[in-house]
């Protein structure tokens, strides 16, 4: 093999494919490597770890077919530190390749390639959109972060997504918030729905472009396809729970906030919360005034009261502030409707002009 | 080798494929696979964990698997592969659908409802109606059809354990079904308490009045603990009246009746025994087997009738130590992959029932005599005193049954008695604990005495 790329080029794409790579070396040396494939279809590089995978395509010359395997960590380590512009040129020599990029030449020992699995494609292909690239990025890169972190239940550590009426709705939840976002799709007619680990999908944003890509599913398995290269995952074989059955259908006290005041005044009663991380909203209708309280015996209390929009009765209560915070990263409208079921029911925040999102919290125990 | 079974067949294979292929490649992609099952066309069907596995099987072992299965038998036609479920990964074979039904049976009760507290795992489906409780369950059954009116209040007594939270719960449950739209609301008269206590240190005790005379069925658990709490049961006596005289129905359960809750108001004590007032007797033999047969097969074991009537018979007590012990042999099961036979049973269970510690006769002779207030000299005497020749039998039993000591270890340590004086008292015992559930209690506590 004897390829001819770009430095940023390599580095670039050795960045994306090596986070595909199995972190732990050890089991099988070739899911800890990167494959370098030199051939008819141009230059690609490959890494798997059995849960994800992913084939990119790289801009390159290539004088010499061939295949190598190279330890991922050991290529991401040169890559990071190239320096100036230029190219480099990769010639695989008996067992070790050589890497010459300017004045500098580094030889590396090869891993049997035998071994590196295939990447497998959903068996179906009939069930597919197209959907910008940016837009899915930014929905995983959101979303994830309301799975839930643990392996007991993988159904839950998992975003569900279905596509139904030209929408594509995702959803996350631990167990004790929810986020459910939606999207709208090009074409309409599809129908279906999956449960992708909420690990997978961080991963698979990352190297996401910007750019239409369309994503395939079956039973099993997803793919992420663009004009660069295809992304795959392992999708969770479990049945989600039915949430939109614990979405309170009535409310009887709504609060309109400005994001900037909400956002400000959660951030600094948080220092005052407890253990337990707890912090106390009321709203007050007769007032029209929408207030924080936090109290920790060791340090001491703070109250924010800030001016809103409230319609229905009075109510107070309490929830994880960590869980309130969350729903800032998840929409980006001015100011933000809460809407409350009663005492001991979860709240749901809306975005105000932002339909796309729903986010539900349930309250702490008083 | 057995090769109708998909245990022995999938490690005679792992063993040949150990042999071939590197251990590196042998622990990325052999360890979490299994045979799910043997068709009958002689299709093996493998189980992997993804498509990740299931391509690479076709691409590189696909050829070596069928050869060694086919070594092992012509009838085996041709490998297929699965992609298993992520609740069966890592599994052993056979408990694979025993597993799923247990671990996915959370999923129901994943969002308690909140507004109404009820757990909705119990039902009336999995409640087991014997002669114990068959009146307490009619009753459950007439609230039902004419709630508020039939028997308001309905007050359901039992010791611990005897099924009355998950009674009183199924009503709740069978309620919300059946009249949808009214209000429900389950809770413990500790949640009771604390909550009052509450809403008046943060002055909104009218909230709470209000809270609370809203439900359509309010149904309160262990009554027996407002004893004491004075304003706790006048709140309780005033939301009793607001429910009663609007026909809401009320159900509350307690350990003892009405009448022997001890430090309770006149007033309430008499509105608590208004209405019907039932009671949960001690299960019988046949309805414990009942009990013990459908908590296994709920788990989708099932138990041999040996091993049912052990379980059932081996201990008396409430139902929840007799589910305790039915767990822990369904997690048996689960782990070894197929149901226990007695042997095994009796040897998991004897931590349930019998006191583990080695122990000196004296020791027992003490603890005996202490237990009926007796001299423990009089045990060693030749005297036949009524209240001495009881105890005396029964710590021949305990010595027998429990220590396996023989029969003239315990004649000669008892005052030098004839060994068969000795098995006429344990056979005596063991039959009369059978007819008196007293003797058996009383046996029961000693043993408790003994750990």
């Amino acid at each position: 093999m004897n390829i001819l790329i770009e430095k940023n080029k390599f580095s670039e794409a050795v960045h994306i494919v090596s986070r595909f790579a199995q972190k732990k070396s050890a089991t099988l040396p070739a899911l800890s490597s990167i494959l370098i494939i030199a051939g008819d279809e141009g230059i690609k590089m490959r890494a798997t770890n059995l849960e994800t995978g992913i084939d990119l395509k790289l801009e390159g010359e290539c004088t010499t077919k061939g295949v190598v395997a190279i330890p991922a960590i050991i290529l991401q380590q040169i890559a990071s530190l190239f320096t100036q512009e230029g190219k480099i040129i990769i010639e695989h020599i008996g067992e070790v390749i050589s890497i010459t990029s300017g004045t500098s030449k580094s030889s590396i020992k090869t891993i049997p390639y035998d071994d590196f699995p295939s990447i497998p494609f959903p068996e179906n292909p009939k069930n597919r959109i197209v959907i910008p690239g940016i837009l899915l990025r930014s929905l995983f890169t959101s979303i994830a972060s309301c799975a839930s972190t643990s392996t007991v239940r993988p159904e839950l550590s998992s975003i569900y997504i279905s596509i139904e009426g030209g929408i594509l709705t995702a959803v996350a939840t631990d167990s004790f918030r929810l986020a459910e976002k939606k999207v709208p799709l090009i074409n309409k007619g599809l129908q279906g729905k999956f449960l992708i680990p909420a690990k997978n999908a961080l991963d698979i944003a990352q190297a996401l472009p910007d750019n239409d890509i369309i994503m395939s599913f079956d039973e099993h398995q997803c793919a992420f396809v663009s004009d660069k290269g295809m992304l795959v995952s392992r999708l969770t074989n479990a049945v989600y729970p039915d949430y939109r059955q614990i979405i309170p259908k009535e409310s009887i006290v709504e609060a309109i906030i400005l994001r900037k005041d909400f956002e400000n005044a959660l951030k600094r009663t948080t220092i005052f919360s407890d253990l337990f991380q707890k912090v106390r909203i009321s709203f007050d209708p007769k007032k029209n005034v929408f207030s924080f309280f936090a109290r920790n015996a060791d340090i001491g209390e703070s109250l924010e009261t800030i001016p809103a929009n409230i319609s229905g009765s009075a109510l107070e209560l309490s929830f994880n502030h960590r869980y309130l915070s969350a729903v800032l990263s998840l929409t980006t409208s001015e100011s933000v409707s809460l809407l409350a079921a009663g005492v001991g029911r979860p709240l749901i925040i809306k975005g105000m002009n932002d339909t796309s999102l729903l986010y539900l919290v349930s309250p702490m125990n008083q | 080798m057995n090769k109708g079974d998909p245990r022995e067949l999938w490690e005679y294979i792992l063993t040949h494929i150990e042999l071939s292929i590197s251990p590196a490649n042998f622990n990325t992609w052999f360890r979490n696979s299994f045979i799910v099952k043997i068709g009958e066309d002689g299709v093996v069907y493998i189980g992997v964990p993804s498509q990740f596995f299931k391509d690479w099987y076709l691409k590189k072992f696909n050829t070596l698997l069928l050869k060694i299965v086919r070594d092992v038998s012509y009838e085996f036609r041709n490998i297929e592969y699965l992609i298993v479920k992520d609740e069966n990964r890592r599994l052993s074979k056979e408990t694979k659908t025993v597993r799923s039904s247990a671990l996915e049976l959370p999923l129901d009760d994943f969002y308690i409802n909140k507004s109404d507290n009820l757990n909705p795992r119990y039902t009336f489906d999995t409640f087991v109606i014997g002669s114990f409780n068959n009146l307490a369950y009619v009753a459950a059954q007439a609230a039902l059809e004419r709630p508020g009116i039939t028997y308001n209040p309905l007050f359901i007594y039992g010791d611990t354990g005897r099924g009355k939270t998950h009674l009183i719960q199924a009503i709740g449950n069978h309620y919300k079904k059946q009249y949808q739209g009214r209000k429900v609301f389950y809770l413990t008269s500790e949640k009771f308490a604390v909550d009052y206590t509450d809403s008046v240190q943060a002055g909104t005790a009218n909230r709470f009045k209000d809270k609370y005379r809203q439900y359509d069925l309010l149904i309160m658990d262990d009554v027996q603990f407002l004893s004491k709490k004075e304003k706790t049961q006048e709140e309780l006596f005033h939301l009793f009246n607001a429910l009663y005289d609007t026909n809401k129905q009320i159900i509350f359960s307690s350990d003892r009746p009405p009448a022997a809750i001890p430090d309770i108001a006149e007033r309430l004590k008499g509105r608590l025994a208004s209405g019907m007032a039932v009671d949960i007797g001690e299960p019988d033999p046949e309805s414990r087997m009942a009990i013990v047969r459908k908590k296994a097969a709920s788990h989708g074991v099932l138990l041999s009738d040996e091993v049912v009537d052990y379980v059932a018979t081996s201990m008396n007590g409430s139902i929840r130590e007799l589910e305790g012990m039915v767990n822990s042999i369904i997690c048996h099961a689960q782990v070894k992959g197929f149901a226990p036979d007695i042997a095994e049973v009796r040897q998991s269970l004897r931590s349930f029932t019998r006191p583990q510690k080695n122990i000196s006769v004296k020791n027992v002779v003490d603890k005996v005599a202490e237990f009926y207030g007796i001299d423990e000299e009089s045990i060693y005497e030749k005297t036949r005193r009524r209240e001495v020749v009881r105890p005396r039998q029964i710590i021949m039993y305990i010595l027998r049954e429990d220590f396996r000591i023989s029969y003239p270890t315990i004649g000669t340590k008892l005052g030098g008695r004839d060994h068969t004086t000795v098995i006429h008292s344990c056979e005596k015992i063991k039959r009369e604990i059978v007819v008196d559930s007293e003797l058996a209690q009383e046996i029961q506590n000693i043993r408790t005495l003994l750990v």
